[in-house]
């Protein structure tokens, strides 16, 4: 079933962000047409402008817009009337929010992707490719000697920390559209009051903990040395249990306390 | 004749109001039932804790001995009392969609009903009519071979031409072995097809009888009992 909820979900989500990811490439091809071809002069110099100004919009809307699809998909169809279409298929509540939790991943590895790719499709050629390969390459080097050996792990553990830290804000807007339909009738305001109230005690209990780790004599968590084997493994952790934490709740408030309108 | 749905001392309250209080009720296959009360007595909300869209404060409710859940929502066909098919689909869309989820679902039978009704499956459901989505919902949920059918006033938008229509789409298109369960306050228009009638009000039950039983009894039509046992 999660299979078909999958399916459903892509589909349904693409038939908007497909053509935007599509047209993003597209006018990286063209401006970088348009930058090579030198045949604009006086008001027709105005074309390249607009082009350039058309593809700084779409680089900026396939973030943007791939955010609010996720936002907005995840409140229309199961919190309004669709909410009654969804929640009386033959499914689980959780297989409904993994579904639209995987469909929000792969659109954002997705726009990620295609922004990236389209500022390569711009710009690239062998002198920047060149001039990027040695920036990444200072970039290992300056890492080598600041944590010696532990930079391998350091890359990996970042790589594990972008990743939690996407589920993490996805579940967080789930987990608050959840909580927003439990106060009748103000369900968007109360959305935005439990994201609002989630972040902030989230904030204060960070806070608190760090407090209590350096009253205990805990090393700092400043010094450097010590990312790799505090402060990501720390992050990492904390960014699992909230994801957790996140999603148990949602799970509950879809089965146990659904009140649709 | 086996049990279809039974409830048990079902309560469910929001806050400190109670929208059903200690509610029991049996019934049975085979039975087309009118569940009758005036506005905010209960009825969507039984309605909706059959499909485990609520869940009770206290008592039980089985459907075919099993409480609502996935198994559940495999033998009942639900019509909610508002449009809920995303706009952006086409009728076609949503006659795979209700393929891809429901087992017991006959593609044949919705497309013989939208032939029926001179309804173009490639059109999208943004550019039809109110009543039109309401007519594509209903072939949908009519469609499927459930156990159970709960249709939440199913002929309140739609013009008295059609409101014929579904009313035989409802007799025709069920088996003996399945249940429907029909919300209404328009009970003049159905009174014909009905078996049984439920009455609630306050979220309590008013009565349970066989139409045929009533008019022995009473001598008078379920309309006329209606506005007698509810009047203001």
């Amino acid at each position: 079933m999660l299979r078909k909820l999958l399916r459903h979900e892509l589909y349904a989500t693409g038939k908007t962000l497909l053509p935007i990811y599509g047209i993003t490439i597209l006018l990286s091809l063209l401006n970088r047409l348009v930058t090579n071809i030198d045949i604009f002069n006086g008001p027709m110099e105005i074309i390249p402008a607009f082009m350039q100004i058309a593809y700084g919009i779409s680089i900026v809307a396939t973030i943007i817009v791939t955010v609010i699809i996720i936002v907005l998909r995840f409140y229309k169809n199961l919190m309004t009337d669709e909410g009654y279409l969804m929640f009386t298929l033959p499914v689980k509540a959780y297989q409904l929010i993994n579904s639209k939790l995987i469909s929000s991943i792969i659109w954002t590895i997705i726009s990620v992707i295609t922004v990236i790719l389209s500022l390569l499709i711009l710009l690239a050629n062998p002198e920047r490719l060149e001039l990027l390969k040695e920036s990444i390459d200072n970039i290992v080097y300056i890492l080598k000697i600041s944590f010696g050996e532990n930079y391998v792990l350091l890359t990996i553990e970042l790589g594990i920390l972008l990743f939690i830290s996407m589920i993490q804000q996805m579940l967080l807007i789930f987990v608050s559209i959840a909580v927003g339909h439990l106060f009748n009738g103000r369900k968007v305001l109360g959305s935005f009051a439990a994201y609002i109230g989630i972040n902030t005690a989230v904030q204060i209990a960070l806070t608190i903990l760090m407090v209590i780790w350096s009253l205990i004599g805990g090393s700092s968590l400043e010094e450097l040395g010590s990312i790799p084997q505090l402060l990501f493994p720390f992050t990492i952790i904390m960014g699992l249990t909230l994801s957790l934490l996140y999603y148990l709740v949602t799970n509950y408030i879809f089965s146990k306390k659904l009140n649709l309108e | 004749m086996s049990v279809i749905l039974e409830c048990k001392s079902l309560t469910k309250k929001f806050g400190s109001t109670a929208a059903l209080m200690d509610l029991n009720l049996t019934l049975e296959r085979g039975r087309i039932i009118g569940l009758l009360g005036p506005n905010g007595s209960g009825k969507t909300t039984l309605i909706k804790l059959i499909n485990g869209l609520l869940v009770p404060n206290e008592g039980s409710l089985k459907i075919n001995g099993i409480e609502p859940g996935v198994e559940s929502k495999k033998i009942v066909s639900y019509l909610p009392e508002r449009t809920y098919l995303p706009d952006w689909m086409k009728v076609s869309d949503t006659i795979n969609f209700f393929k891809d989820f429901y087992a017991d679902f006959d593609e044949k039978k919705a497309y013989e009903m939208l032939k029926h009704l001179n309804l173009d499956a490639n059109k999208r459901l943004k550019a039809l009519s109110k009543g039109t989505k309401e007519k594509v919902q209903l072939i949908l949920v009519m469609s499927r071979n459930a156990d159970l059918y709960c249709l939440d006033e199913p002929i309140g938008g739609v013009d008295p031409a059609a409101r014929d229509y579904i009313l035989n789409t409802i007799i025709t298109n069920y088996n003996e072995n399945a249940c429907v369960i029909i919300s209404t306050h328009l009970i003049a228009d159905i009174e014909n097809v009905l078996d049984e009638v439920i009455f609630i009000k306050e979220g309590h039950l008013k009565l349970h009888a066989s139409v045929d039983e009533i008019r022995e009894k009473e001598g008078k039509s379920i309309d006329s009992l209606f506005r007698e046992v509810f009047r203001c």
